[in-house]
C-alpha cells in the first residue's frame, strides 16, 4: 500500500494548487444550491410556526430533546475531528489523518444510531403523519404540520449524512490507500470537509427549529 | 493565539478553542428554550445558530485566508436566500389577517 505517489495535475490545469481551488469552487458552487434547498424548506417552517404558534408549541413537545442535544454535540466534534485529519493530511502525518478520520466516521455512524433511535421514539409515540399519527389531549390539527416538517427536514439532513459517511468511506478506502492524498495534494479530503461541515451547520439551524420550541 | 488556517501551518488549538465556543453557545441556546423570555427565546436561539454557522464557515469550511472565489459563492448563497425570503414575504407579510388572525372562510352556500 503506497503512503503517497506523485500526483500531476489534469491537463486542463496548469497546477496542482489551480486543481484543488477548482475543486473547493466546485463544491462550494453545489453548497449554495443546497443552501436554497433547505432553505426554502426552513422558510416554510417559519410561516407554519406564525400560524400556528401555539400548535406547534403544543406538538414539538414531544420531540426527544436529549436526542436532538446529544447529536449536536456529535455533529460539532465530528467538523472538529475532520478539520483535523485535513492539517494532519496537510502535514504529512498520514497515520494522524486516518485516526481522525475513522474518529469522524464513527461520529457519523453515532448520529445516525440516535437518530435511528429517536425514529423509533417516535413511532411509538404515534406521531407519523400518514402512516400513525394521534393527536394527544390538548393538541390541535396544526401540530401535525410540525411533525410534517420534523420528518421531510431529519429525514433529508440523515440523508445528506450518509452521502459524507460514503464520501469519507471512499477516501479512507480507495484515494488514503491508494496513495492519493498527499502533503502537496489534499484537496479532494478538503472538498469532502467542506460538505461535513455544511450537513453539520444544516443542523445547528434544525435544532431550535424542533427541539428548542414550547419548552418554557 | 493565532487564527491560521492554512492547513499546512495551522494547529490544532484554535480549532479547538472554536469547537469549545460553539458547545458553549449550544448550551445557552438549550437553557434559553427553558427561561420564560416569550418571542425573544426563538429569536436568541436562532442568532446563536447564525453565529455558530459563522464561525464554521470562517474556521472549518475556511473562508477565511487569502481573497478566493469562495467568498463570492459563499455570499452569493447568503444573497439569494435573502431573495428568496424577501420576494416571499412580500406576499405573506402583506396578507390583510396573516399571521395573526384567521380568517374564517363562509359556506357561500350557507
Amino acid at each position: 500500500m503506497p503512503s503517497s505517489r506523485t500526483i500531476a495535475p489534469e491537463i486542463q490545469y496548469a497546477s496542482l494548487a489551480q486543481q484543488g481551488e477548482t475543486a473547493q469552487i466546485g463544491m462550494w458552487v453545489f453548497l449554495v444550491n443546497e443552501t436554497l434547498f433547505f432553505g426554502a424548506l426552513i422558510f416554510t417552517y417559519f410561516l407554519y410556526r406564525l400560524s400556528y404558534p401555539s400548535e406547534f408549541a403544543v406538538a414539538a413537545k414531544d420531540a426527544v430533546l436529549w436526542c436532538g442535544s446529544t447529536n449536536l454535540v456529535l455533529l460539532l466534534t465530528s467538523s472538529l475531528t475532520m478539520v483535523l485529519a485535513i492539517n494532519a493530511a496537510a502535514q504529512g502525518r498520514r497515520s494522524e489523518m486516518v485516526a481522525w478520520l475513522i474518529a469522524t466516521l464513527a461520529l457519523g455512524f453515532l448520529f445516525l444510531g440516535f437518530k435511528g433511535y429517536e425514529y423509533f421514539e417516535d413511532v411509538r409515540d404515534k406521531v407519523v403523519p400518514g402512516l400513525n399519527f394521534e393527536m394527544k389531549p390538548g393538541e390541535a390539527p396544526a401540530g401535525e404540520l410540525f411533525w410534517v416538517f420534523y420528518w421531510v427536514a431529519t429525514g433529508l439532513h440523515a440523508v445528506h449524512l450518509s452521502i459524507g459517511i460514503g464520501l469519507i468511506l471512499y477516501m479512507l478506502l480507495w484515494r488514503i490507500r491508494r496513495g492519493e492524498i498527499t502533503p502537496t495534494y489534499y484537496a479532494p479530503l478538503e472538498v469532502v470537509a467542506i460538505y461535513w461541515s455544511f450537513v453539520d451547520a444544516v443542523w445547528l439551524f434544525l435544532y431550535p427549529c424542533i427541539y428548542l420550541v414550547g419548552r418554557s | 493565539m493565532s487564527l491560521e488556517v492554512d492547513p499546512r501551518r495551522a494547529g490544532r488549538l484554535p480549532f479547538i478553542a472554536a469547537w469549545g465556543i460553539m458547545l458553549l453557545m449550544a448550551g445557552m441556546s438549550l437553557l434559553t428554550a427553558f427561561l420564560r423570555m416569550g418571542v425573544w427565546a426563538p429569536v436568541l436561539e436562532f442568532t446563536i445558530a447564525a453565529l455558530q454557522v459563522a464561525i464554521l464557515f470562517i474556521l472549518f469550511m475556511r473562508l477565511k485566508g487569502p481573497p478566493s472565489l469562495r467568498w463570492v459563492f459563499a455570499a452569493s448563497g447568503f444573497f439569494w436566500l435573502l431573495f428568496l425570503y424577501g420576494l416571499s414575504m412580500t406576499d405573506y407579510a402583506t396578507r390583510h389577517s396573516w399571521p395573526t388572525q384567521r380568517v374564517e372562510i363562509e359556506n357561500p352556500r350557507d
